[in-house]
């Protein structure tokens, strides 16, 4: 039975490999990871540490190779392809580096398109919604405009208006501001912070950039598949007297 | 996801490449465009041929000798006291005896070689004849044997060009005829050798020919032709000493026939013809599906990025698969529609023109041929459809976040 108080996400000794024919590439080991309602937490390490791939097995995007992940307290373990798929229109959301909009199509059709596959939100409430989030990231006035008529900064936050819609239980960040320039990072980043900030949203930011990853509360740095520290441990142990040793 | 959503999609992604959806659906237009009008003109030219053996041969019987071993010579087996008997039959009337003259026919320095009739006036009756100027013949013609003759509309103009042919003489064969009559053109393409023979009195064909047989007769049946047909095929055999219960056609020595019988000998040919392009409607749709696969497939590849990227926001499989087996369902659908209205618009068009020249063709359009050109494409599209459907529903999500 979850208590209360289970985390959103734990994992236990999550391990991760790609097999492509008969090579195992490892590249997560023993990842153990709490993740509470509320946080906005920060994946940091550099390319190849195997950030993505941790990102996608916690998005329900991809299934551990052992260990176990639990979600709000249940096993996540064995769910198939539709289970996962419902999970995903449900729970969680992704805002991709690329921005992943659909081209030729309006603002407002890319932000309702998860909603196209929620299995309980009406479609009489779907422009509603849509529109709700698409006035939170600001882009109230180009919600008829194409995706590819605008600068990367505001299709990065459709991309966020469209993560928001469904009013997902967590939502991942994979490097977003990587394919912008600083001052529209800076806007992406804002627009991100006011979901944790004002609407309490747990977020989990996948980021290089020391800067960005400077907007969580929380900093988690992987190094070759391994979580080499952890700020929220760091804390609470240095809060036990012992920090320096970490 | 909801039908209709996904109806939506698969409608955008097809609106959204016109032309792409256009080269597409080309061989389903093309493969059903060419059925439909294939169908629909033979189904017009059928109709066409129908009518005129209608107008032109309603309740006609014609009773011709047959007989397997006399082939190869004058078949001899109708008697003239077989045309009085047959004419003494209450179910028929209008019973005219022929027999065919082969003789050259001159005028001044013209000279032709059309057919020759020596027949009654019956025989103009029963082919809805009409004349134009002068008389047709008459008893007394026959009775004394003179040498008259009446002329169709084409040899009439032939022989004589602007000039008037009443009174004057021509030659047939060694003997000289005065024309006392001139017949109107039946103005139709199928029944064209009807406007070109010379008819004389069957009396003094005979004396001319020396034949004493029949080569045919004609008339018209009164009631039901079926029954007639029976009477004159019971009254013959009955005449000719031939016993043949069964209605074996290799046992008579003649055979009667009516144009509703021709009617029928149409009817089957075209049934041939449409058993033939039913085939290669086939052939036309699977070259056409297979086109729709291969685009379908591309489309699956390109866009990848797409699917994976409705995968991570929720779509299931059969989200993907539905949506894919619905736009190329939703294209084969579309381009048998455009194929129908092309191919019946060619259809029309070819019936318009022939009209011109041939005398009224109209229009049929084969809505059974319609509902199956539909069908098929349906099927066309779900067959072809389904293995590119089912690539892309099997897409993980992953490809999308990927994909660069
Ligand atoms: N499908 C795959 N098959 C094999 N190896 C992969 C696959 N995807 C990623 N990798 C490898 O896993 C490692 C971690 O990748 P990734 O999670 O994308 O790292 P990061 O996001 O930190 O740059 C890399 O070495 C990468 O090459
Ligand atoms: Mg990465």
């Amino acid at each position: 039975m979850p208590s209360k108080k289970a985390p959103l996400i734990e994992t236990i000794d999550l391990c991760k490999s790609y097999f492509n024919e008969e090579l195992e590439t490892p590249v997560l080991f023993d990842i153990n990871l709490t993740i509470q309602e509320g946080e906005f937490l920060s994946i940091m390490g550099p390319s190849g540490s195997g950030k993505s791939t941790l990102m996608h097995i916690l998005g329900f995007l991809d299934n551990p190779t052992s260990g176990k992940f639990l979600f709000r307290g249940d096993r996540t373990k064995s769910l198939n392809d539709d289970e996962l798929a419902r999970i995903r229109a449900t729970r969680v959301s992704f805002v991709f580096q690329a921005f992943n909009l659909l081209p030729r199509t309006s603002v407002l059709d890319n932000v309702m398109l998860p909603l196209l596959y929620h299995p309980t939100i009406p479609a009489s409430e779907r422009v509603e919604r849509a529109m709700h989030a698409i006035a939170t990231v600001g882009l109230t006035e180009r919600a008829t405009y194409f995706t590819n008529q605008l600068s990367g900064g505001q299709q990065q936050r459709v991309a966020i208006a469209r993560a928001l819609v469904t009013e997902p239980d967590i939502i991942f960040a994979d490097e977003p501001t990587g394919n912008l320039d600083s001052t529209s990072g800076i806007q992406v980043m804002d627009a991100l912070q006011q979901l944790h900030d004002d609407m309490g949203r747990t977020i989990v930011l996948v980021t290089h950039e020391e800067a960005t990853a400077r907007h969580a509360e929380r900093i988690i740095h992987l190094k070759d598949g391994r979580i080499a520290s952890d700020s929220k441990k760091f804390k609470r142990v240095r809060s036990n007297g012992k920090g320096k040793l970490k | 996801m909801l039908l209709s959503d996904t109806l939506a999609t698969a409608y955008r992604a097809i609106s959204t490449h016109r032309m792409r959806s256009l080269l597409t659906m080309l061989g389903i237009i093309i493969g059903v465009g060419s059925v439909v009008l294939m169908v629909s003109v033979g189904r017009s030219f059928e109709r066409y041929v129908l009518d005129q053996i209608e107008a032109f041969s309603s309740n006609l019987i014609e009773i011709y000798p047959t007989g397997f071993e006399k082939f190869g010579r004058t078949l001899d087996s109708l008697t003239y006291s077989d045309y009085e008997a047959v004419s003494r039959l209450s179910t028929v009337e209008s019973v005219a005896p022929a027999i065919f003259v082969t003789e050259k026919v001159q005028y001044g320095t013209e000279e032709i070689s059309p057919f020759i009739f020596g027949t009654s006036s019956n025989f103009f009756h029963n082919y809805g004849q009409k004349l134009a100027s002068g008389r047709l013949l008459t008893e007394a013609d026959e009775k004394s044997a003179r040498s008259v003759a009446v002329l169709a509309h084409q040899t009439a103009i032939d022989l004589f060009g602007q000039r008037d042919p009443i009174g004057e003489s021509i030659r047939v064969g060694s003997r000289s005829y005065t024309v006392v009559g001139v017949l109107e053109s039946l103005g139709s393409a199928l029944m064209q050798d009807m406007d070109t023979p010379v008819y004389i009195p069957f009396t003094t064909a005979r004396a001319a020919t020396g034949q004493k047989e029949l080569s045919y007769m004609s008339m018209k049946s009164k009631g039901d032709i079926d029954l007639t047909i029976a009477d004159i095929n019971s009254l013959l055999r009955q005449r000719h000493g031939i016993v043949n219960p069964d209605g074996d056609p290799d046992k008579d020595d003649f055979r009667a026939r009516s144009a509703e019988q021709a009617a029928e000998i149409v009817g089957q040919v075209t049934l041939g013809l449409t058993v033939f392009i039913g085939l290669i409607a086939g052939v036309s749709l699977v070259v056409g599906g297979i086109g729709i696969m291969n685009i379908m497939l591309v489309s699956v590849t390109e866009r990848t990025k797409e699917i994976g990227l409705r995968k991570a926001v929720g779509a299931r499989k059969h989200d993907i698969l539905l949506q894919f087996l619905l736009e190329s369902v939703t294209l084969t659908l579309l381009g048998g529609i455009i194929g129908i209205v092309g191919g019946a618009a060619l259809g029309m068009l070819v019936a318009a023109v022939a009209s011109k020249f041939i005398g009224t063709v109209p229009f049929v359009l084969s809505i059974p041929a319609l509902i199956a050109a539909i069908l098929m494409a349906l099927v066309t599209g779900l067959v072809f459809g389904i293995y590119p459907a089912k690539k892309a529903a099997e897409l993980s999500p992953m490809a999308a976040i990927r994909w660069n």
